[in-house]
């Protein structure tokens, strides 16, 4: 048995390491990637742990999908929009330092004075081998008893779903006018010489109906005095078939 | 070396939950906020699967296997959030996203 100790050992050590490396890395796709190792690691823990089916659904569902789309979502973040890494707050990280050293002690003594009552359950190592293993036990287990927490966790799923939907969909057109207004690059008149000073600027002739060539659906260089003239174009992707 | 016993992973987990606490407490990107509440969702699961393990009962299992099904609604949602954040906001640091305070 002093082999399985080692083995925890080294599993958890690393497990630790990786997630301190989570917190302390400064760029986010480096706590990503630590964020794997210590997955990977909490999964072998759950193979000594007998708990053969948790730890492929933790490699599949964690690692395989969860810091898939948070890497994603790295990539998809505007660099300069990251916050610089720990900048200020110093009173901030003794307070943590603090509260997480008093929890850890609790939490160790609690660990340490603890004693197990009740009664052992029925599914030992030769019970779970006699069904054929953890997934058939685990199954038992899950659709005897907890039929209706799965429904639960179905419907939790499909909300979520359509959660996301609504956060990803694109902004509002009001929201996009305003961005619009902020990022419309004006060739002929400067941002600034319009409206704040008082300048008049000349109007602008009215263009032509059609600004799509049809042919190569490229559109054509449009001069617009403000994001306002320009909310009439038509959106990238939503060309016009006539 | 003696037997090895729950308490080897109780500690385990409280030492993966307390860093993520701390990761939580500490750092501004939201990004690396949500990875550290992932990882606080793991230790917790570390804890249901070793009491499990101790007691010859598969519930811990069974609650650890909602847990994680519960932490992929969250990433769905909370990823988008911080999409949205990103995009409405153009910042993911939390100490500049106070709309609702000011």
């Amino acid at each position: 048995m002093s082999a399985e100790v080692l083995v925890f050992d080294i599993l958890g050590a690393v497990a630790v390491l990786a997630a301190a490396g989570v917190v302390l890395a400064r760029k986010p796709v480096h706590s990503a990637l630590s964020l794997v190792v210590s997955f990977v690691n909490v999964a072998a823990i759950y193979v000594i742990l007998r708990a053969e089916f948790l730890a492929a659904a933790q490699i599949i569902v964690y690692t395989g999908a969860i810091l898939v789309l948070v890497l994603f979502v790295i990539m998809l973040v505007h660099p300069e929009d990251l916050p610089e890494f720990h900048g200020g707050r110093p009173i901030q990280r003794v307070l943590a330092l603090i509260l997480g050293l008093v929890l850890l002690g609790e939490v160790l003594a609690a660990i340490l004075t603890r004693t197990v009552v009740g009664q052992p359950g029925p599914w030992s190592e030769q019970a779970v081998q006699a069904v054929g293993g953890n997934v058939q036990a685990l199954g038992q287990v899950l659709y005897s008893g907890y039929v209706l927490p799965i429904q639960a966790t179905a419907l939790l799923l499909l909300v979520a779903t359509i959660g996301a939907l609504v956060l990803a969909r694109p902004d509002s057109p009001r929201v996009r006018r305003v961005a619009r207004d902020t990022a419309t690059i004006s060739l002929g008149h400067p941002r600034g010489a319009d409206g704040a000073n008082g300048v008049e600027l000349p109007a602008l002739p009215p263009v032509a109906g059609d600004r799509i060539k049809p042919e190569t659906g490229e559109r054509e260089l449009v001069m617009a005095k403000s994001g306002d003239d320009f909310l009439d174009q038509p959106v990238w992707g939503e060309r016009r078939r006539s | 070396m003696s037997e090895l016993t729950a308490n080897h992973f109780l500690v385990l987990s409280a030492a993966l939950f307390i860093i993520g606490m701390m990761g939580v407490l500490t750092r501004r990107n939201v990004l690396v906020i949500f990875m550290c509440v992932e990882l606080m969702f793991n230790a917790v699961n570390v804890s249901f699967i070793g009491f499990a393990w101790e007691q010859n009962s598969l519930v811990g299992q069974t609650f650890a296997l909602f847990i994680i099904a519960v932490a992929a609604a969250e990433a769905v949602v909370g990823l988008g959030i911080i999409m949205a954040l990103s995009r409405r906001l153009d910042t993911v640091d939390i100490d500049k996203v106070r709309e609702l305070r000011e």
